[in-house]
């Protein structure tokens, strides 16, 4: 049986090779349909990757409380309105909550750091306090984090981002060297190990982080505040409506008011996320089931017209002892080897573009689970158009099949 | 000597619309190893029918057709398909090679079907090309050889599997008469050879080449003669 097998792959790729322009032009839709799922499959395991590195930085187990949600649509005077969010809370929340392991309060703005002539622009101010270390995925590599001490007299003193120390100190070690941010001048204690882009729209590395007190003090006094709540990992949803309830107590609203606080976390970003690649993923599915179904038709209609000019070969190959089952066998490879054949160069094809999608866009690669399922399917649609004309051929009369002209 | 070929009161019927076509009407035939008959009669007397039926392309309505004892009219599909394989060699007379395989190829695919490997088979397809005289030509493809080279081709690739008989539906009737005589000899060395060998033929000095000939007429044997 195996060599009959052999014997049939053979006779299969001989119809193909004589028939190389109308093969190729048959498979085009199969490599359409290939090139649509392979592509789309590493766009999405590419942005799948940067996405989790980006989520890594929030933390799963860390609460973002601010005025605003990160996603919604709230009205922006409904949000403007409500109450600024208090140092005071992170102590309460503390002292209040069993699942609440650390609270880092967040201040932010934008401000030029110069150090001798140089300077960047648009660094991001962080004005927090010593929990910030638990509640982030920061890594000091030189030198130390600001301390306790430090946070509460408001020294002078700053933690840089590594493209911040690139930029001003290139070589040079910046320890102890004074950097200025408006009229202030700050002695650099430590350069944050280099940490890459959140969601590919701005850098980490692009921050410097002040002591809260010395934040206050110099540069705002109020402005919006942001706790980062680190929680007990194992109880995140019960932490968060937990936290919901001491805030809705600090602020002291009734029960059929709505909270005037968001509670934000990662899974805002993932849901987002997720819609998108549905979005991306559904268009391509689309596609591909579309493309697949053009070219399996268009490969159903090649091999009846294949069966038909070789109606007589198959007379031939019966009258010599061919049996229903070895011609069924020998038009089905034909049928699948068109759509490997188109399934290959949707993949190379769609390899090349994964490589240009690396190189310009962002990091991805093809994965491999991938290239085997695209292959399957290609053969999928072989076998599913080849049955029909497959089963004709070998129906086929002998007698009649001899006699046809 | 056991018979090869045993037909008793074989009939063919066709449904056309709602007509019957009696193309056999009552056929009986032995036929014993090494025979070497011809088989004539006008076109629509049910020659090609017979021929067919012998040739396990076709069966029988009714009656009973046993070959080397095996009872073929009871055959389905696959085992029609095999004794076509392993016991019948067919030649005809547009030849029938398949256009993009090389001579030695065309007569290597019965042994494909009969799943023989690869060595043994090449092995045996030369030698059945030698026995035609086209060694030399085994490499060339049927639209390279003259018209009596792809016949030889096409005996060739009848012989390869040692069939117990050879059908030849008119082997000489698309050839000049040049080469149709040497066809016709090369029937005569394998029959001489041990071979049994059906011949259908219009032309009556081709008849003669067989012992024996059978004249068909109206679905019938009308007449089954020896030949001096």
């Amino acid at each position: 049986m195996f060599r009959l097998f052999i014997g049939n792959v053979r006779i299969a790729t001989e119809a193909i090779v004589a028939n190389k322009a109308r093969t190729l032009l048959t498979t085009l839709g199969i490599i359409i349909g290939i090139l649509a799922v392979t592509l789309m499959g590493t766009l999405i395991s590419g942005l799948d990757r940067s996405f989790e590195r980006s989520m890594s930085f929030l933390g799963r187990d860390v609460l973002f409380i601010s005025k605003h949600e990160w996603f919604g649509n709230q009205e922006w005077w409904e949000v403007r309105n409500r109450p600024d969010i208090k140092l005071d809370y992170a102590g309460k929340l503390m002292e209040y909550s069993k699942y609440v392991r650390a609270v880092a309060p967040v201040v932010r703005r934008r401000l030029e750091v110069v150090r001798k002539g140089k300077s960047v622009s648009d660094v991001m101010v962080v004005g927090t306090t010593p929990e910030y270390t638990l509640t982030s995925t920061i890594n000091v590599e030189n030198g130390r984090f600001i301390t306790r001490g430090e946070e509460r007299s408001g020294s002078r003193v700053v933690v840089i981002g590594y493209d911040v120390a690139q930029a001003l100190f290139e070589g040079e070690d910046p320890l102890d060297k004074k950097v200025k941010m408006g009229p202030y001048s700050f002695r650099v204690i430590g350069v944050i190990e280099k940490q890459g882009k959140f969601l590919g729209l701005f850098s980490m590395d692009d921050q410097v982080i002040i002591p809260l007190g010395s934040f206050m003090r110099l540069f705002s006094r109020r402005g919006w505040m942001q706790l980062n709540v680190k929680v007990d990992s194992d109880h995140v949803s019960e932490a968060r409506d937990e936290v919901r309830g001491i805030m809705r107590r600090l602020r002291g609203l009734h029960p059929q008011e709505k909270d005037n606080f968001a509670i934000n976390q990662q899974d805002a970003f993932r849901k987002q996320y997720g819609m998108i690649k549905l979005a991306i993923g559904g268009t391509g599915i689309f596609i591909t089931i579309l493309s697949l179904v053009v070219g399996g038709i268009g490969i159903m209609n090649i091999m009846f017209v294949s069966v038909k000019e070789r109606t007589r070969e198959i007379g031939v190959r019966k009258a010599i002892g061919a049996t229903r089952a070895v011609i069924l066998q020998q038009f089905l490879l034909e049928a699948v080897f068109i759509c490997l054949i188109g399934g290959l160069t949707g993949l190379l094809l769609a390899y090349g573009g994964s490589l240009l999608i690396d190189k310009y866009v962002f990091p991805s690669t093809m994965p491999v689970w991938l290239a085997v399922v695209s292959m399957g399917l290609s053969m999928l649609v072989g076998i599913i158009s080849g049955l029909a004309p497959s089963f004709k051929a070998a129906r086929l009369d002998p007698i009649e099949a001899l006699r046809y002209e | 000597m056991n018979d090869l070929i045993t037909l008793k009161g074989v009939t063919r019927v066709y449904e056309v619309g709602t007509e019957k076509i009696h193309a056999l009407a009552g056929v009986d035939l032995t036929i014993r190893p090494n025979e070497y008959i011809s088989t004539m009669g006008p076109s629509g007397s049910g020659k090609s029918t017979l021929m067919n039926i012998i040739g396990c392309l076709d069966t029988p309505t009714s009656g009973t057709y046993e070959f080397e004892g095996e009872p073929v009219h009871k055959m389905d599909d696959n085992q029609l398909a095999s004794i076509r394989n392993r016991k019948i060699g067919f030649v005809f007379q547009t030849f029938n090679l398949l256009p993009k395989l090389t001579a030695l190829r065309n007569v290597e695919l019965p042994l494909i079907y009969a799943n023989v490997p690869r060595d043994e088979r090449l092995e045996q397809a030369e030698r059945a090309l030698r026995r035609v005289g086209l060694i030399d030509r085994m490499n060339h493809k049927p639209n390279e050889l003259s018209g009596g080279q792809r016949q030889r081709v096409a005996i060739a690739r009848a012989l390869v599997t040692n069939p117990s008989v050879i059908l030849a539906d008119e082997p000489t009737g698309n050839l000049d008469s040049k080469s149709g005589e040497d066809i016709m000899r090369l029937f005569d060395d394998l029959h001489e050879a041990g071979n049994t060998i059906i011949l259908v033929t219009h032309e009556e000095y081709i008849a003669k080449h067989a012992q024996r000939t059978l004249h068909i007429l109206d679905g019938k044997i009308n007449e089954d003669t020896l030949n001096g």
